[in-house]
């Protein structure tokens, strides 16, 4: 199983802000197999959520190739796009990103919505997405109920629910305490040691260490890897 | 999916229930006042209707105008060549009338009085308080009996039961007194278009033109129809004959059925106009939802981001704003009906009339808000659909 998930071909985006061309990502090619736990590194305006917004289909490359689960995106419209995200990209965000007024549940519940799964199905995978985040017990909470490192899982949870080809962490502990951190950090391994393939996004080199592999950013380019 | 962002829209309105009650109050007082324009109008046309229909809805009235040309057509015989003039002609009654003085010995009253046939008091629906009509026979010998109605019963005999009782009637400018026995005093029974019951009194034909007047013309031919003819149809047949033997100016037709319909055309085309004035304030109600929806959007941008980062389509995003505006203007849509009739129920009882629901006007209001939502929720819908998801989600 060593498919290529995330494929990145001389990739390039540009944004023209006034008379200024900003190269956020300036050629960048690389390869993601299936079941790898990268980091993707770098200091503030490296590129790295560029990168991320690229991988996760909210945006589209200037130039270049960009293929997820073998499937280029060039040239897709806004629902394309939404369906790639739906079905192959898991997002979890520093800020959690939980929908404010709807209970644990539901929020796990949202992307299957959107995937046209029926309801009574949709909440038994919700549940079971719950139960591999360890927070069965909290579903009918709502996110206010809830303490940082809880609503992370319950973001978590969302993230794998449609068993999506890559799970897409922009600096998922960066809200959390290090304790709780750490036990973020313990859940993406064991979901990583099931099969996912999770890329972390951070600038954190402690959790950067903790991923087989990682990739540096530097002013829109790959300055290291390994 | 769409009972989905129904319970979406239910959410945000629960969240934010004073913006919205403020909102759809808009829309709650231009459907209120649709529909209570609506039921006042059905109602207004019922009660006229329904008064006309007093006189009788199968009956056509047929009044001679006194000219050169009409002298010595309308007499009693008249009838029976307009009986053979068209089908659809059951009975026709003639009815002669003029003004009488009634006295007893204590009291007078003056009043108009019908010499007509028998039949005359079923045909017009007119029912006995005590005592009865006169009969056939009374009639064929010119019996002198009256009935009175029962305003004149009451100035005539103030104390006690007319019936048994005499009256004089006092004739003309010299005054020609002739004695009745009062043999029935009407009920009382709600003025109609032409003839005012209470107020007068009732002798046979044959007692009115042999022994009182020495005058055959009649004053008015009661034509009732044969069930299954439709008064208009008929009419039109009497008016041609009618022409032909008189001109267009030696009678007059009058049927309630008609004028019913046309007073109830009327009132309809002019409470729809009505009502499209009302539409207005719905239009400016519909700009409330507007504005409320571009604020729901505007405040909502972090969600549409996220929903977008999980896989929601341009297409879903707006169809959740379109569905949030229909659901507002279908509440609105609904307290607005409740509104109307409580609107309606409170200006009908005022006016004392009774009240006709039209239920069309249910359909029509809420059809004509559930528009003007898609329509007003259409912009802000767009809005929410094209924003960027990068740009919305790190919206704060």
């Amino acid at each position: 199983m060593s498919k290529s998930v995330i494929y990145l071909e001389n990739v390039k985006r540009y944004y023209v802000v006034g008379d200024f061309c900003v190269k956020a990502l300036d050629g960048v090619s690389l390869n993601i197999n299936r079941g790898e736990f990268t980091s993707i590194m770098g200091p503030s305006g490296s590129g790295k959520s560029t990168m991320m917004n690229l991988i996760g289909c909210l945006d589209t490359a200037t130039s270049g190739l960009i293929k997820i689960d073998g499937e280029s995106t060039k040239g897709m419209n806004e629902t394309e796009l939404a369906y790639i995200r739906n079905k192959k990209v898991g997002f979890v965000f520093q800020q959690f990103n939980l929908l404010g007024r709807k209970t644990a549940l539901s929020n796990v519940e949202t992307p299957l919505l959107y995937a046209g799964i029926s309801p009574k199905r949709r909440k038994e995978m919700a549940m079971d997405a719950l139960e591999i985040v360890g927070l069965k017990d909290r579903m009918k909470h709502k996110p206010t109920e809830l303490s940082g490192g809880q609503k992370q899982r319950v973001a978590i949870a969302r993230a794998i629910v449609t068993d999506p080809s890559i799970i897409l962490a922009d600096e998922p502990t960066g809200a959390l305490d290090t304790k709780t951190g750490g036990q973020i950090m313990e859940l993406f391994e064991s979901l990583n040691l099931q099969g996912r393939t999770v890329v972390f996004v951070t600038h954190d080199v402690k959790l950067g260490n903790m991923c087989n592999r990682q990739i540096h950013l530097r002013d829109g380019k790959i300055v290291e890897e390994y | 999916m769409f009972w989905e962002n129904f319970k979406l829209a239910l959410d945000a309105m629960r969240t934010s229930k004073l913006r919205t009650a403020l909102s759809l109050l808009g829309i709650v007082i231009g459907v209120g006042a649709v529909v209570a324009i609506l039921n006042l109008g059905s109602s207004v046309t019922e009660n006229i209707t329904g008064s006309l229909a007093q006189g009788g809805s199968d009956i056509i009235s047929v009044y001679p105008t006194p000219n050169e040309r009409t002298k010595g057509v309308f007499d009693i015989q008249f009838s029976d060549t307009l009986m053979n003039s068209t089908d659809g002609i059951q009975t026709i009654s003639p009815v002669m009338s003029s003004r009488a003085t009634l006295r007893t010995k204590e009291n007078t009253a003056t009043s108009s009085m019908l010499g007509c046939e028998s039949t005359y008091f079923d045909t017009q629906n007119i029912t006995f308080d005590t005592g009865r009509g006169f009969t056939a026979q009374q009639n064929i010998d010119s019996n002198q009996v009256v009935v009175l109605g029962s305003d004149i019963a009451k100035t005539l005999f103030p104390e006690s039961s007319a019936v048994g009782k005499n009256v004089t009637f006092i004739m003309g400018d010299d005054g020609i007194m002739h004695t009745f026995e009062v043999i029935g005093v009407l009920d009382e029974k709600e003025q109609s278009y032409t003839m005012s019951y209470n107020n007068s009194v009732y002798i046979p034909l044959n007692t009115y033109s042999r022994r009182l007047i020495n005058n055959k013309v009649v004053s008015t031919y009661i034509i009732k129809l044969k069930s299954g003819y439709d008064t208009e149809v008929v009419s039109d047949q009497i008016n041609k004959f009618m022409d032909s033997i008189v001109g267009s100016d030696g009678y007059e037709t009058f049927s309630p059925a008609m004028i019913a319909k046309m007073a109830s055309q009327v009132t309809a085309s002019l409470s729809i106009f009505l009502a499209a004035i009302a539409g207005i304030s719905l239009l400016v109600g519909g700009i409330g939802i507007m504005n409320i929806m571009l604020v729901s959007v505007a405040e909502r941008t972090k969600e549409i981001g996220i929903r977008k980062a999980l896989g929601a389509s341009p297409s879903v995003i707006r169809g959740q704003f379109i569905v949030e505006a229909l659901t507002l203007t279908l509440v609105g849509g609904i307290l607005g009906i409740i509104f109307g009739c409580i609107l309606s129920y409170a200006v009908v009882n005022i006016a004392g009339w009774t009240l006709k629901l039209s239920y069309n006007s249910f359909i029509i209001a809420v059809g004509f808000s559930m528009i003007v939502g898609i329509f007003f929720g259409w912009y802000p819908a767009m809005m929410a659909s094209r924003l960027d998801p990068i740009e919305a989600l790190n919206y704060e």
